[in-house]
């Protein structure tokens, strides 16, 4: 029991490249917008996709912790 | 949670087919069938809105054309008239003069025919004056005081007569 | 903690029970829910679409066109001029994905919270991606572009051809299931108010941005390949 809740401790590490990744984008878009204001709707498109994919790392480390738990 | 069925997996893309066929018959098909009525109308109604600004120039310049012969047709009447006016005005001035000048010769002659006339009765008077007076001198003794008595009292019988 | 997430991810997803063939025919909670989604969502199309005119519009009528028109513009542009023959599939994708992500708000379990219909999704996806390659390019052109940019790389875009749909379907149902297991803790929690605003979030907000990727992706794919 206790390794299982290690393991699923170190799957939800994926969080933190998730949150790294969501800043770095959403830190470019606002200087993106600073100094474009009129693309602001592209800027903000490519923003919205990026940190879903983004997020993505950080739900496959949820599902996998969840299996963990739940599989083990 | 992560059994995989492949007969639901296949009921689920049947399902994503349906829906697709229904969306692309039904609602986009529809949608389409209106959309691209209503453009069509609006490109005939286009079309005859050209057509009749076109219909409505062509009317204007023939208009414009009608406008400007009627314009050059009134100023050849108007020259015409303005020509008969001056043809009439030389005409009657001319005839005027004529007419004077047929005045001025008449009156002239009438009194050319006049003087003529006062100088043969003149004429006709010193003849008889004259025939009288050779003839009162004929009749007379001739002495040089009465002879030029006579003519004294002849010459002052005509200036008397003239004169009268 | 570990019942309520028993409770919730491992119980048993068949609804109907067909008596033969072994299991295999069952049919799960996820299908039954779609078919109501479709049920509705036809049902609506054909009323919606009932007596359109050309003329003197309803307000009804103004609003689905206008809708129509924004969806369509919206995937045209993520798809590009060359494939916009595709765009009818993927508006439909994107409505059926956004439907299936919200019907949690009535009480459904979302059927994109099972690896089955975002499965069925994905492989629909990945099966357009390369039949659009093969319709464009024709079977060798479509033979030859795994070999690019170098032949080298051959390897790994055949292995693409598993991980796209996989990564596909796996974004999906972890984002949903993730969702679906927040609200439920969230539930057993707090029971009031709370849960109502982060349904907001995750049923709302959440099932769009996933619909609008999923289908952001999949174009993206199909583009590639057309090109």
């Amino acid at each position: 029991m206790n390794l299982t809740a290690i393991g699923a401790a170190i799957a939800a590490f994926t969080g933190i490249g998730a949150g790294i990744g969501i800043g770095l984008a959403t830190s470019k878009a606002t200087d993106a917008v600073a100094r474009q204001p009129e693309a602001d709707g592209k800027i903000m498109k490519l923003l919205l996709l990026g940190c879903a994919l983004a997020e993505a790392t950080a739900i496959y480390g949820f599902v996998i912790a969840i299996m963990i738990i739940l599989f083990s | 949670m992560l059994n995989i069925s492949i007969f639901n997996i296949v009921c689920t893309i049947l399902n994503l087919l349906i829906l697709y066929w229904v969306f692309r018959k039904f609602l986009f098909g529809r949608v389409d069938a209106i959309l691209e009525r209503r453009r069509e109308e609006v490109d005939d109604a286009n079309k005859a809105a050209d057509k009749a600004i076109e219909e409505a120039r062509a009317t204007k310049k023939e208009y414009e054309e009608k406008i400007s012969l009627a314009d050059e047709e009134k100023q050849q009447i108007l020259a015409d008239i303005k020509k008969q006016g001056y043809d009439e005005y030389d005409r009657i001035i001319a005839d005027a003069q004529k007419k004077s000048q047929e005045i001025i010769t008449e009156a002239r002659h009438n009194a050319e025919t006049e003087a003529d006339r006062t100088r043969e009765i003149y004429a006709a008077e010193l003849k008889e004056m004259v025939i009288d007076a050779a003839t009162k001198i004929a009749a007379t003794k001739h002495s040089s005081a009465e002879d030029s008595n006579l003519y004294d009292k002849f010459i002052d019988e005509a200036v008397a007569n003239k004169n009268g | 903690m570990k019942e309520l997430l028993n409770e919730l991810l491992m119980e048993d997803k068949t609804l109907i029970h067909v008596p033969f063939g072994n299991g295999f025919f069952d049919i799960y909670t996820s299908v039954v829910v779609t078919w109501i989604i479709m049920a509705v969502v036809i049902v609506l199309v054909l009323v919606l679409t009932s007596n359109l005119k050309v003329h003197n519009i309803s307000r009804r009528q103004a609003a689905l066109e206008s809708a129509v028109i924004w969806l369509r513009g919206a995937v045209g542009s993520m798809l590009g001029e060359e494939a916009a023959a595709y765009t009818d599939y993927i508006v439909t994708v994107l409505v059926f994905i956004a439907l299936s992500n919200m019907v949690g708000l009535f009480g459904f379990t979302p059927p994109t919270m099972d690896l089955n219909v975002t499965l069925a999704l994905s492989i629909m996806s990945i099966v357009l991606v390369e039949a659009a390659g093969i319709i464009t390019k024709g079977t060798k052109g479509w033979l030859k572009s795994f070999a690019q940019p170098m032949a080298a790389i051959a390897f790994m875009n055949v292995l693409e051809l598993l991980i796209r749909p996989l990564s596909l379907c796996m974004r999906l149902f972890g984002n949903i299931l993730g969702a679906t297991v927040i609200m439920e803790l969230a539930k057993s929690v707090v029971p009031v108010l709370f849960p109502a605003a982060l349904s907001l979030y995750f049923d709302l907000f959440d099932g769009a941005i996933q619909a609008y990727v999923f289908c952001f992706l999949t174009s993206l794919y199909i583009k590639e390949a057309v090109e």
